[in-house]
């Protein structure tokens, strides 16, 4: 395969995935003539420490090049995900007992760690297709439509977006939208918001199935400045709007004093050993990100940079920093550097615990990704490219976040305990490219 | 009535940096190195929904260079 006819494949890859992620791209130059299939393929591993969150995913890109600049792409995605993942309740010099989700057993975890749920096991299974074709001489339409279904989760999406080009194709302008519908079923039914973990076999404060819509627009301009330069800028505005609870998650009830869990009298029934309330988040959500990225070419290597502002009016707000780095080994090869930064401050309502004699506020989460931490990623992709031109690549990243709960959320004597659940996972890929 | 205003701000703005676009660029056959596989603003695009699915799952901010991303009940 030669030279040009990989880096047009590349392109129109991109540039269809472009279309279905919603992003800006500048219109590939080359055209693809014979009607094709591409496929990009991958194997992921996401493993965090302590026996948390376990994943193994594949997933797949198909695309199929028509005459005349159409493009039809077709995504699968299955992930198979394990482990435990912290409730949110605040650890203390003891043991506790919880209520698993579906409302059938109690499971206790030991005195001093911070509380896990341990019954965590999904699959998923994601499916998307977009359309893209020309739309004139100097503008490209595209449509998509998305699904993804887990045990307790449905999603349906369907997106569009329209661009343009100016300046003889050196400026591309595009607009697109997003929406989504998407269904909850949680495990023994959504409980009521800031209502008691019950007892065994109790589901009185439990509802039905709940709902949630979100809206994503996208305006973006892209930019070629010069033979080795070219940048991106995009504004993002997304509004969710219905149930944005994490069903699964709880807040502790502590004394003003010890900052310790208040105990729930024993009634003789398999119950909760202390008082603990479901979370409560507002019904709607409204964020807005700028992003900006600048790719620029040196002499054969190749700098990926991008920053992402992002602020919400649950008072969140964060900065994202990713550098890449594609440094050739050999005509057929390359190693790829990989940092990224991130850094968010807490939602208004992140409490990681309550005090039991004061008023219950309306809202209320001690979900720890809606608390303050910073992350970094570290890692690197190595590629090398067959003889025949299929593409294969493998990348090895870590990523550590390290969370601080403010002093003023810290009730009675909780100043030194850890709260805060860091995080450390490690990322493996395994990719494969290829032509049908 | 501020529509008005904001409508004409946007035209002017969009006026303005195409017009200072239109000054930067490259011609047709100068894009030999636009042109590579690396020079993508997306090179790798199965890896970035790979990962905006992780980052999405762990942290409070998703979207951006896309859409906010989410069919997952994991945010």
């Amino acid at each position: 395969m030669s030279k040009q006819k990989e880096s047009c494949i590349r392109a129109t890859l991109a540039s269809a995935t472009c279309a279905l992620l919603g992003t800006t791209s500048l219109t590939p130059v080359n055209a693809q003539e014979e009607p094709h299939w591409e496929f990009d393929t991958a194997l992921l591993y996401y493993g965090e420490n302590d026996d948390r969150v376990e994943d193994i995913s594949f997933n797949a890109l198909a695309i199929r090049n028509f005459v005349d600049d159409r493009i039809l792409t077709l995504s699968l995605g299955v992930d198979s995900l394990t482990g435990a993942t912290p409730i949110g309740a605040m650890p203390f010099d003891g043991p506790q007992t919880f209520t698993s989700p579906s409302g059938l057993q109690v499971k206790t975890r030991p005195a001093t760690e911070i509380p896990l749920d341990d019954t965590f096991l999904d699959t998923r299974y994601a499916l998307s297709a977009s359309w893209q074709q020309p739309w004139g001489r100097l503008n490209t339409f595209s449509a998509g439509v998305s699904a993804s279904k887990e045990y307790d989760y449905l999603h349906l999406g369907a997106n569009f977006k329209l661009s343009r080009d100016f300046n003889q194709r050196n400026t591309t302008v595009s607009i697109g939208a997003a929406f989504a519908s998407d269904e909850l079923d949680p495990v023994g039914g959504a409980p009521m918001p800031l209502t008691q973990m019950l007892e065994v076999g109790n589901l009185s404060n439990r509802m039905g199935e709940q709902d949630k819509d979100v809206l994503d627009l996208v305006m973006g301009v892209s930019q070629v400045i010069n033979r080795n330069l070219v940048v991106q800028l995009n504004y993002s505005f997304s509004s969710a709007d219905g149930y944005l609870n994490d069903p699964y998650k709880i807040v502790s009830l502590v004394d003003p004093i010890t900052g310790d869990p208040i105990p729930l009298p024993p009634t003789g029934a398999e119950q909760p050993s202390h008082q603990y309330l479901f979370e409560s988040r507002p019904d709607e959500r409204t964020k807005h990100s700028i992003y900006g990225q600048a790719k620029y070419y040196m002499n054969g290597k190749v700098l990926d940079a991008s920053y992402r502002y992002m602020t919400d009016d649950w008072e969140i707000d964060s900065h994202t920093v990713d550098l890449r780095y594609r440094w050739p080994l050999s005509d057929r090869s390359y190693l790829e550097p990989h940092f990224r930064y991130y850094s968010q401050s807490h939602a208004e309502f992140y409490r990681t615990s309550l005090d039991n004699t004061a008023p219950l506020p309306v809202y209320a989460s001690a979900d720890y990704r809606l608390g303050e931490f910073d992350a970094i990623t570290f890692g690197v992709k190595y590629g090398w490219k067959t003889e025949s031109g299929n593409e294969w690549s493998a990348r090895v990243e870590l990523y550590s976040a390290d969370g601080s709960v403010p002093t003023n959320l810290l009730i009675g004597d909780q100043a030194g305990r850890e709260i805060y659940p860091d995080l450390d996972a490690i990322i493996a890929q395994f990719s494969y490219h290829f032509d049908w | 009535m501020t529509t008005k205003p904001l409508r004409q701000i946007c035209v002017m703005s969009a006026a303005i940096i195409l017009g200072a676009c239109s000054s930067l660029g490259v011609e047709p056959w100068e894009r030999d190195i636009l042109a590579k596989e690396e020079m993508q603003l997306i090179a790798d695009p199965l890896e970035v929904s790979i990962d905006e699915h992780i980052y999405f799952s762990k942290e409070a901010s998703s979207g951006g260079r896309g859409f906010g991303g989410g069919g997952c009940g994991c945010n």
